[in-house]
């Protein structure tokens, strides 16, 4: 039993980070119908800068210029090329994400090179004892600081004008642009959010046990994909559901792996994608997402 | 119509004079295979033929220096340089051919590997680096075909089996055993014990399993298995896993983050116990990470050759620090060093033989054996295909601030249970 709690712990720990990440995605497709591809690489950008700057400035300075940097970036790529085509067609503009993460990568991984690069974070190796179950306190502070983000968010979302507007805007880009609403300013907004909760995650991502940042961070951004998806692209309850969902599926087939024999190794790595397709052959718009109606 | 026809002729007019002209091409390089010999010719008493110019001998390398395995990519294509660039300035090949080395960077991509070869194999003498497993496992049949000697910087038992490969050490299951043995030796499991092994499911991994069931069947130990991925990143459950089986010790055959991965996991698991890594496991930039107190605590490394700060890599060393006075070494210099060591001897008795020429350098390969690399591997024996080479480990810790940031704790170790060890 405790051996479960802690592969629940362990991936509801993992499941909150994806779901930061996830929420990055929605906010951004909500506000323009974009995918973006290049959220792995904000996320890499964000932890360089941060252990890039942390020897010399500390910790809590590195990581709000990391989140700075990181964001000012996304929002900087939302301006120079999508808001420039808006009129292009959305497929396009996913494709050029495309081009923007090959762009960011292939220079992060460059100069990160051959090293395990830290980010500093204060907590280091320590571990926590909850009710018998041992988690390391970066992978603990990650769900706390995750919960937090994610209620401001929502709470954004219900109450402010912005969270009003984006839900407008992607209720009905055209009567929300007829109702007055700036749709370049929510997309702006939407962009800088997202940066900047790349930026968070990146912290705890590189925190214990993971070693620290390498090029292959990217790649784990990349199952939080899977948990956008299959919680339904244009719904923030989707994006957290589907972040536990992948979190805790991948954990408990990495850890019951030697009952599973059958699968072969390192199944837990192609999961998130294999629950995200049984998801969508059930439900095609996702967990929480909204069904596309066509008046015939 | 007739517009529409005359628009459809113009694009494959234009298909057909391309296909056209790459047939052409494609025929006239066939042509010059065919029709030219390669330029075997005679060089005083000893017979050159292809990968050789003049007073020149080229070799290949297919290394890392952009995917997973760049670090160690650098480091081992460095240690080449540096013994090339010496026996260059020294005693030569023959007394008169340097070497020069064609380096081309794969990424990790098998792919990638599998063109760059094609793209050399025509102008090498042979490969005197092939990094990675599955690379050098995609490029066997391709060395067999072509008659060429490879040097892969992997130590699977598959590419043992291959004539085209002379494989720098002991296979990963004969290294695994002398890791076991050391560990039952120092006291630190003791029969009867389960014991973890986390694996890649590759070569590597599988190679290196033989190795630990092969030593649980012989001194009475379980093992539990856990089969990962080479990209995945994440080793808490894996680590759990083991805990909850009450494991003495875990094996690791992995790349380094997932050493540095398993043992921050073991420390948050509250799992104190020995981790022992193949070669490929440790890279001194782990003992930056927050794994680091654990690694030195409890991590001992089981290698092919000796560390870069024992003796028989002191020439290596200064050369390094001259070069680079700010960087440190990692042991795999000493790999790329050792494995130019075993290069030089083929070519070297090649000469003596009075034939340069690929087929001459493989047959020097077997003719070779025992042969010895100054201390920085164990004693070698390519004699026969299918068998480990060596049957000799190194075995280290993790120190910090020494070169390499390990130290060497057994030099040549071939535990008991080894000689008993016949492969399938």
């Amino acid at each position: 039993m405790t051996t479960f709690l802690s592969f629940l712990l362990n991936g509801l720990s993992l499941g909150s980070l994806y779901a930061l990440i996830a929420l990055g995605f929605v906010i951004i497709y909500k506000a323009s119908e974009i995918l973006n591809f290049a959220h792995g690489a904000f996320l890499l950008l964000g932890a360089y800068v941060i252990a890039r700057v942390e020897p010399s400035v500390g910790f809590a300075a590195a990581v709000a210029i990391g989140i700075a940097v990181t964001a000012l970036v996304a929002l900087a790529s939302e301006q120079i090329l999508f808001s420039r085509v808006r009129s292009a067609h959305v497929a396009s503009l996913t494709i050029m994400t495309l081009g923007l993460d090959v762009l960011i990568t292939t220079d992060l991984t460059r100069r990160i090179g051959s090293s395990v690069m830290s980010l500093g974070q204060p907590w280091g190796a320590d571990v926590v004892r909850l009710g018998g179950v041992n988690i390391s306190e970066n992978r603990l502070t990650a769900i706390g600081v995750a919960f937090v983000l994610i209620g401001l968010l929502f709470a954004a979302f219900r109450f402010t004008s912005w969270g009003v507007a984006l839900r407008a805007a992607a209720e009905d880009p055209e009567a929300a642009a007829l109702m007055g609403i700036r749709q370049a300013r929510v997309g702006a907004v939407a962009w800088l959010i997202a940066g900047g909760l790349a930026a968070v995650a990146a912290v705890f991502l590189t925190g214990s046990p993971t070693p620290g940042l390498e090029p292959n961070l990217r790649t784990i951004a990349f199952a939080a994909f899977p948990a956008a998806i299959l919680g339904g692209l244009d719904s923030t309850t989707g994006a957290l559901a589907g972040g536990l969902i992948v979190g805790v599926a991948e954990s408990l087939f990495a850890g019951y792996s030697s009952d599973l024999t059958f699968l072969g190794g390192g199944f837990s790595v192609v999961v998130p994608y294999v629950v995200m397709m049984l998801v969508l052959v059930v439900r095609p718009a996702g967990l929480f997402g909204t069904k596309e109606l066509h008046r015939v | 119509m007739r517009t529409r026809r005359s628009g459809l002729m113009r694009p494959v007019a234009a298909i057909a004079a391309v296909a056209a002209l790459v047939t052409a091409a494609s025929c006239s390089t066939k042509g010059d295979d065919e029709d030219t010999p390669p330029a075997e010719n005679s060089t005083g008493v000893v017979r050159t033929g292809a990968g050789i110019e003049g007073d020149v001998i080229t070799l290949g390398v297919l290394t890392d220096f952009t995917g997973v395995n760049a670090a160690s990519g650098k480091d081992v294509t460095e240690g080449q340089r540096i013994y090339w660039d010496q026996l260059n300035k020294g005693e030569k090949i023959c007394g008169r051919f340097t070497v020069e080395l064609d380096i081309k960077d794969h990424g990790y991509n098998v792919q990638t590997a599998v063109t760059q070869y094609a793209e050399s194999s025509g102008d090498v003498l042979g490969f005197v680096q092939v990094l990675g497993s599955p690379m050098a496992t995609a490029l066997i049949p391709e060395l067999e075909k072509d008659g060429l000697i490879g040097i892969p910087v992997a130590w699977a038992k598959n590419l043992a089996a291959s004539p085209g490969y002379a494989v720098p050490g002991p296979t990963y299951d004969v290294e695994t055993i002398n890791g076991l043995d050391y560990l039952l030796s120092e006291g630190l499991i003791k029969e009867g014990d389960k014991i973890g092994h986390i694996f890649h499911d590759s070569e590597y991994g599988n190679n290196a399993l033989e190795g630990s069931k092969f030593f649980a069947a012989q001194h009475g130990l379980t093992i539990a298995e856990q089969r990962i991925g080479a990209a995945e990143p994440d080793m808490t459950s894996r680590v759990t896993a083991l805990a909850a089986e009450g494991v003495k010790a875990i094996v690791l055959t992995t790349q380094p983050s997932q050493t540095a991965g398993v043992a921050a996991a073991a420390n948050g698991a509250g799992l104190d116990v020995p981790l022992l890594g193949n070669a490929p496991t440790f890279f001194p930039t782990l003992l930056d990470t927050p794994a680091r107190d654990n690694l030195i605590k409890n991590f001992y490394l089981v290698g092919p050759n000796v560390g870069v700060g024992l003796p028989p890599a002191a020439d290596l060393l200064k050369a390094y620090k001259d070069k680079f006075p700010n960087v440190e070494p990692s042991n795999s210099v000493v790999t790329g060093y050792s494995s130019s060591k075993i290069m030089e001897l083929i070519l070297q008795k090649a000469c003596e033989d009075g034939d340069l020429t690929p087929e001459g350098v493989l047959a020097a390969k077997a003719a070779i054996s025992p042969a010895e690399t100054d201390g920085l591997t164990g004693t070698l024996d390519f004699s026969k295909t299918g068998i480990s080479p060596s049957r000799e480990s190194f075995l280290a810790r993790p120190k910090p601030g020494v070169p390499g940031s390990t130290e060497g704790v057994e030099g040549n170790y071939e535990g008991p249970t080894v000689a008993a060890y016949v492969r399938s």
